[in-house]
């Protein structure tokens, strides 16, 4: 029954068995390596810089380009798509040859995807640090990069790997292929669909969704980021490098099949529990909370084959820091996919969300299993691509050590940080008010876990090094020249005649279960698909795609999700200039902008936000995490001159403050004319600016509010001349935060000037907005 | 076969595996595939794994049934609700407060009540006016000194409308009635207090203000 898979395959009537000869193109893969070490580096390093800054805000010193709001978002595009996709890239080049015993379909495709995907890092990097923006999360880049992004990802990457299917020597495709599949058709199809946008100029443009439904797309395709491109790719990576590294058979190849599909079809439908308790609807948060749970088990399936795949190999493991790697990355994948489910609980997430606590479950995921999985793959891939010895195993051996303590130094502290800000943000005491009513209270508590986060981030890093010094030593003492081994197999025969139905190991005389026993738990019918490549691939589209109506579609189409606000407006001319100001700055990194329909949280915010609230919001800006207090119901909390005062230095009015310095705002102009074309985008996206923004007069309206609020500034004893400034636009979107629902419904749309503090409140008195809760109606 | 002497996987094929620390397999039996030397076990998945994936699914039909198809479940917002109602009338059951002169003061000499204002204080006016009142970008509130108090219901008519062209906002969306009458209570019994940094004193000295009484 184990007899040599080649040797038991029928072969065709036609008897076409002719062999070929070939090579292996290892220059491909000895090029993304090299490439996830260098962005490795890099971007761990820009994640170090940040990590301090968070301590010390000083360190960012004083520069708008190095602030945290455009370095994070550098740091997470880095890390995952430079240093997680190269790894893969490599893992898959590497792999996917091998296990279809051909060369990759082209090399020219091979060299478009490795040098068109540099080059996109390559600009996320010239254009982040500068404040080149989408403001979404993890699809920070703009339409011209994500063009590329999708052309180079699809276009080079997809057509190459599915060409080497077509043109593959094996006649089945193995688990890692499947999981290779999945990733890149998900992928595509996540990146298309969120990245959707009106471009205004070269480097702006705005999402085609606003709010709440900018807000599912969003988490629907930041959620499966991290399904399908930190998690399919690199369980591909583990089914592929560790049996060949422990030399140990895959544990079950059933149980590949049932956690693979099962997890390519549950992972899409739990984005909605990056979005509890907000103003999504409560049945999609539901429907996110339950498929994270049920998400479970089919992850915990590659940790099981995973493990088990190394029964008998342990001693083995003992001595080889290569399969070390790989345990402790796949312990770190299994607590991280035990944690998911855990932090998808509406009750859970109602501490842990907007903490720390998610930044260290990320981490625990990225450095454990991202890092470690491709460390391992790197320090095996390095002999065999370089063809001489690694340079030393010993310092192999401590990078893994290193790395470990570095990565447990990060997470306990922070795990303690965000426990302890979770707690203290909802904390009340005996007379009912908040125990901690100052939110920086709540962030200097915070700080001695901030400096231990600095300390072991530093070790991973020092690791990452030690990993960078090892490769450029083993590269140096590379083979003269590479032997490349001509492979030769038969092609496959044009016809094939599947096995027979296995006998079923059932009892009985039930004829239902029995054949159901042969066909389906013995993995025959799957076998029968992993020849198919193109059937196997439409199979994982339609899952994917299915999982993704089944919430779309009832997002987008029933009205009832967002009730209308009749008193919520367009932004106006100026509102509009400084909200890009906003998301330029990368605000939404530490500030989020919604409150939850929790106790302690209204009670330090306010009115809990409403679905109807952020219908003008392309793109939504709700955030995901609050280094600083959330900005929902920001508007007249503060005066003009207080505003101006903190971003100048925010330190000279709250001496705890880690916000950075923006006193750029202060001298930098701001674009005027640059604003009608903004207007007449949004009111393209169908934002109802009526004629009086139109045609210029967009501009001429954000110049009379700039000058009131100006003027305004001057007789609040602030600053002079701010009146075409950056600052003027930000403070005045600022100053329209959460407002309009206290607003009387007739109030004129996109007034020419801002409402003053005094015209603001003719709404009359009202107690504690209660009625806006009835006037919204049920949700 | 043993470990040792498996360089190339692809000779792993024959009879089960023999765990040597954990005695033999026998129920594992290699299948057929291989693929660049790798070979695949055909283990069942295990009997745990089936019940807890069973289970979650089992418990998230429950969970649908019960909170978004059953009479009884709260919502979210349904629950927020409840607190905010048990909140108010904790504070405010059997209490009337009035804007007044009167009003306030007997607020002021409620000290339940003074607790609860400092916590809304600090949460939003210690920004500008310091956590005890000493004052940052706002006025200081300690002093005797007052830029548009004149007599004690002007506590909430600022708070309420605002002052100083904006500098100063208006509070009046923000709270309840009931809300800033206690603020005006507290802001009004800060004086006299020592700030921890005072903000030099802007306006008119003011009489001193009559005691709080019930």
């Amino acid at each position: 029954m184990s007899h040599p898979a080649q040797a038991t395959q029928p072969i065709g009537e036609d008897g076409a068995t002719r062999l070929e000869s070939f090579k292996y193109d290892d220059a491909i893969v000895r090029k993304f390596v090299l490439a996830t070490v260098l962005w490795g580096v890099v971007g761990m390093l820009v994640g170090l810089i940040i990590a301090v800054q968070l301590a010390l805000p000083a360190a960012n010193l004083g520069l708008e380009w190095t602030s945290f709001g455009r370095l994070r978002p550098l740091h997470t595009n880095a890390v995952i798509f430079a240093f997680a996709g190269n790894a893969l890239f490599a893992a898959i080049y590497y792999s996917t040859q091998r296990l279809c015993k051909a060369r990759m379909f082209s090399d020219v495709l091979s060299n478009l995807h490795f040098w068109g995907w540099q080059a996109i890092i390559v600009s996320a990097a010239l254009t982040l640090p500068f404040g080149i923006t989408q403001g979404k999360e993890y699809a920070e880049l703009e339409w011209p990069i994500d063009l590329a992004i999708a052309v180079v990802w699809l276009g080079f990457f997809g057509v190459n790997f599915f060409g080497t299917l077509a043109v593959r020597r094996e006649r089945h495709m193995y688990v890692a292929l499947w999981f290779y599949i999945a990733t890149i058709v998900t992928v595509t199809m996540l990146h298309v669909f969120n990245s959707l946008a009106i471009p205004v100029t070269l480097t702006k443009s705005y999402s085609v969704y606003a709010g709440v439904q900018d807000a599912f797309m969003q988490w629907w395709y930041g959620h499966n980021a991290v399904a399908f491109f930190l998690t399919t790719p690199f369980l591909g990576l583990m089914y592929y490098f560790l049996p060949k590294a422990a030399e140990k058979p895959v544990y079950s190849y059933r149980l590949s099949i049932v956690h693979f599909w099962s997890l390519v079809f549950m992972y899409i439908w739990a984005g909605p529990h990056h979005l509890h308790y907000t103003a999504l609807p409560a049945w999609a948060s539901t429907l996110g909370m339950l498929f994270s749970v049920m998400l479970w088990m089919p992850s915990w399936g590659g940790m099981i084959n995973g493990l088990l795949t190394l029964r008998g190999a342990w001693n083995r493991v003992a001595v080889d820091p290569i399969l070390k790697f790989y345990v402790l990355g796949i312990t770190f994948y299994g607590m991280a996919t035990f944690e998911g489910p855990m932090l998808s609980i509406k009750s859970v997430n109602a501490l842990s969300h907007y903490t720390d606590w998610t930044i260290a479950h990320v981490h625990s995921g990225a450095l454990g299993w991202n890092g470690f999985m491709s460390f391992g793959m790197i320090y095996w891939l390095l002999p065999r691509l370089f063809q001489t010895n690694l340079w030393s195993k010993k310092l192999m051996s401590t990078h893994l050590w290193i790395g470990t303590i570095g990565i447990l130094l990060y997470v306990i502290p922070i795990y303690t940080g965000g426990i302890t800000q979770g707690l203290m943000w909802r904390a009340f005491d005996a007379s009912g008010r908040l125990a901690f009513p100052d939110f920086v209270e709540t962030v200097t508590a915070l700080m001695p876990f901030c400096w231990i986060r600095v300390v072991g981030g530093l070790l991973y890093f020092v690791g990452v090094l030690m990993l960078a010094l090892n490769t450029v030593m083993t590269v140096l003492n590379r083979a003269k020249v590479y032997d490349e081994p001509i492979i030769t197999a038969p092609a496959l025969a044009p016809r094939y005649i599947d096995p027979p139905v296995p006998e079923t190991q059932l009892a009985g005389n039930l004829g239902v279960a029995l054949a159901a026993d042969s066909v389906f738990v013995s993995g025959w019918f799957h076998r029968v698909w992993e020849r198919k490549p193109l059937k196997f691939t439409i199979l994982a589209i339609v899952a994917v795609v299915t999982a993704s109506l089944f919430e779309i579609i009832p997002t987008f189409l029933i009205s009832s999700n967002v009730p209308t606000i009749a008193s919520v407006k367009p932004y106006t001319p100026l509102e509009l200039a400084g909200r890009e100001i906003y998301i330029a700055e990368g605000c939404y990194n530490c500030h989020s902008q919604m409150i939850r329909p929790i106790w302690a949280e209204t009670k330090r915010y306010g009115e809990y936000s409403k679905p109807g609230e952020f219908v003008y919001d392309h793109p939504f800006q709700w955030g995901s995490r609050r280094i600083g207090p959330d900005l929902a119901r920001e508007g007249g909390r503060q005066s003009n001159d207080w505003h101006v005062r903190h971003f100048k230095n925010p330190r000279d009015l709250n001496a705890n403050s880690i916000m950075p310095t923006y006193e750029h705002l202060l001298n930098q102009p701001l674009d005027f004319e640059g604003i009608q074309r903004r207007v007449d985008v949004m009111a393209m996206l169908g934002v109802p600016y009526g004629e009086n923004v139109k045609s210029g007069k967009a501009i001429e309206a954000a110049r009379v509010q700039a000058k009131q609020m100006a003027e305004d500034l001057v007789k609040q004893g602030g600053f002079e001349g701010m009146g075409d400034k950056k600052v003027i636009a930000l403070v005045a979107y600022l100053q329209r935060l959460g407002k309009d629902i206290s607003q009387p419904a007739d109030a004129p749309a996109a007034p020419a000037v801002a409402p003053t503090a005094r015209e603001t409140f003719k709404a009359g008195d009202k107690v504690l907005s209660a009625n806006v809760s009835a006037k919204e109606g049920a949700r | 076969m043993s470990t040792a002497h498996s360089h190339s996987p692809s000779v792993v094929h024959g009879s089960a595996p023999q765990d040597l620390v954990h005695g033999a397999r026998s129920r594992d039996h290699l299948s057929d595939h291989e693929y660049d030397g790798i070979r695949e076990y055909d283990n069942p998945t295990p009997g745990w794994w089936h019940l807890i994936f069973i289970g979650s699914v089992f418990f998230s039909i429950m969970y649908i049934a019960y909170y978004h198809f059953s009479p009884i479940a709260w919502s979210i917002e349904k629950a927020w609700q409840a607190e905010q109602n048990a909140e108010v009338k904790r504070l405010f059951a059997g209490k009337v407060l009035t804007p007044d002169e009167a009003g306030i003061l007997a607020v002021a000499a409620d000290e339940p009540l003074m607790q609860y204002a400092a916590g809304t204080f600090q949460t939003n006016c210690a920004a500008c006016h310091a956590k005890d009142g000493g004052g940052i970008n706002g006025v200081n509130l300690t002093d005797d000194h007052y830029k548009n108090i004149k007599k004690i219901p002007d506590f909430y008519t600022v708070i309420t409308n605002g002052a100083n062209n904006g500098a100063m906002p208006s509070w009046r969306t923000n709270f309840s009635d009931n809300e800033r009458v206690l603020l005006a209570a507290y802001v009004m019994k800060l004086r006299g207090t020592t700030p921890a940094s005072a903000k030099p004193p802007e306006g008119e000295v003011l009489p001193p203000f009559p005691k709080p009484t019930k």
